[in-house]
């Protein structure tokens, strides 16, 4: 695994904490969505379809920097739409970082060389560049419907890196993948030099253009076990260990819809990251009016049933490692040595 | 009118109250594209509905006008009507659809070579 130690020990305290003090229901990375205007239109994505007036709209750095304090959770991920295009990208990630929040500012690099050149970015150990890459170029290009992006994202990670930039990478899954050219694509990433991956089935985005494309459960566990039971050791995954064990099947988690609470421009996002049921105005009402125990895999909501996303599952490995000694030994034995 | 692939752009369900009302509130609420909110007193909004909350002590919907920064909130015993006039911007791109594109484009690429 290839999460910073200081990343790790600012994680675990907060955990920790959060678990001393007996509250059950906490944040773990706060999903900031500062607009929904985006460069691409992925077949998989159900975010930006929205009317004109809304796309041209986007929050400000103060009503972003009010979300994260209200929030509190340590870790904050930009995605968007295309994050940046937001005119206040450079000032927002600034403010971010000398809050000492880790920021992984999610982009599909199509402008990420031209805004380096620009300097409105300074290498820090809390920010990373997760860059979206859905597979090698042929899966990537076909994945965000335009030919040519992959290489637009290697040139803008190479740009990143050869500044001193952390660049991690995030990647979608659907059917139909193949685990020898995600293998395959785990090793250019590698060449590449990013610190480490991050994967997660896709969701079935109502809104989405493709419905046909996600996995169900079943074979979820299957890509998954074949893509990363005989890891090579240069792979490196910037998540937790448990979550991709769980994606393997060898898990049985529970959703944690809280876990990564959505700001955007319409407020507090209910439940989740992915289900758009409604707003609620502050952090506060979100977490205290949402009927959380009508969302997850056990709660038979139809929406919840094949989801398996890194949004709501990944914070609860992050706590199965510290709520018990075998979740504690499995993250310990997979950090160390590699194996899933 | 509506379509198969845009089952509600364009539809006007006409004058509304009571459950009638809330359901269409729920389906302009989950509609990608502008709606034009009929209140009470006649006048007329047109914009995105992005909230509502029926469980309130006053019932309310959510709407960024398309000719505003700022979001309204208009409470339900407030709205007469309310009609599907913006275009479903979630309709009509659909993965096949660009798949054919994608063809497309590659067979006049591969001709122009």
């Amino acid at each position: 695994m290839s999460v910073p130690l200081s990343q790790m020990w600012t994680v675990a305290t907060y955990v920790l904490k959060q678990r001393l003090r007996r509250n059950r229901r906490y944040p773990l990375v706060l999903m900031l969505e500062p607009l929904f205007r985006c460069n691409l239109a992925c077949a998989g994505c159900g975010k930006i379809q929205y009317p004109g007036h809304v796309l041209r709209k986007h929050l400000t750095v103060e009503q972003c920097l009010a979300a994260v304090e209200e929030c509190g959770a340590p870790m904050v991920s930009i995605p968007g739409g295309e994050p940046l295009m937001y005119p206040d990208i450079g000032r927002l990630v600034a403010e971010l970082v000398k809050r000492r929040k880790y920021v992984y500012l999610c982009t599909n690099a199509i402008l990420l060389k031209e805004k380096l050149e620009e300097g409105i970015f300074a290498p820090s150990k809390y920010l990373s560049f997760s860059v979206h890459m859905d597979g090698l170029r042929e899966e990537h290009d076909e994945a965000v419907c335009r030919d040519g992006v992959y290489d637009q994202a290697v040139e803008g990670i190479r740009e990143a890196l050869r500044r001193g930039f952390r660049v991690t990478t995030n990647t979608t899954l659907f059917d139909g993948a193949s685990p020898i050219r995600m293998q395959m694509f785990f090793d250019e990433m590698m060449d590449l030099g990013v610190e480490g991956m991050m994967l997660s089935p896709g969701y079935s985005y109502s809104k989405a253009p493709d419905q046909e494309h996600f996995l169900r459960r079943q074979k979820t566990h299957e890509l998954f076990s074949k893509m990363l039971s005989n890891p090579k050791k240069s792979w490196k995954f910037n998540q937790s260990p448990l979550f991709l064990q769980f994606l393997m099947g060898k898990w049985d988690f529970e959703c944690t819809p809280w876990g990564n609470p959505t700001y955007n421009l319409f407020g507090w996002q209910r439940p989740c990251y992915l289900l758009q049921e409604g707003y609620a105005a502050s952090f506060k009402e979100l977490m205290e009016t949402t009927r959380w125990e009508g969302y997850g895999h056990k709660s038979g909501n139809e929406k919840c049933k094949d989801c398996m996303v890194h949004c709501g599952y990944e914070p609860t490995a992050v706590d199965t490692a510290f709520a018990s000694w075998k979740g504690f030994k499995a993250t310990v034995a997979a950090t160390l040595t590699g194996r899933l | 009118m509506t379509t198969d692939e845009h089952p509600l752009e364009g539809w006007d369900p006409g004058p509304l109250e009571g459950a009638a009302l809330a359901d269409v509130i729920e389906q302009a609420f989950d509609y990608r594209g502008d709606v034009t909110l009929v209140r009470e007193n006649g006048s007329e909004l047109v914009g995105y509905v992005f909230n509502r909350n029926a469980e309130a002590a006053t019932p309310f919907v959510q709407v960024f006008a398309t000719d505003g920064d700022d979001p309204v909130t208009i409470p339900y015993a407030d709205i007469r009507s309310i009609r599907f006039t913006g275009r479903d911007t979630a309709a009509g791109t659909s993965y096949a659809a660009w798949l054919r594109r994608r063809e497309a484009a590659k067979a006049v690429g591969s001709r122009g070579a």
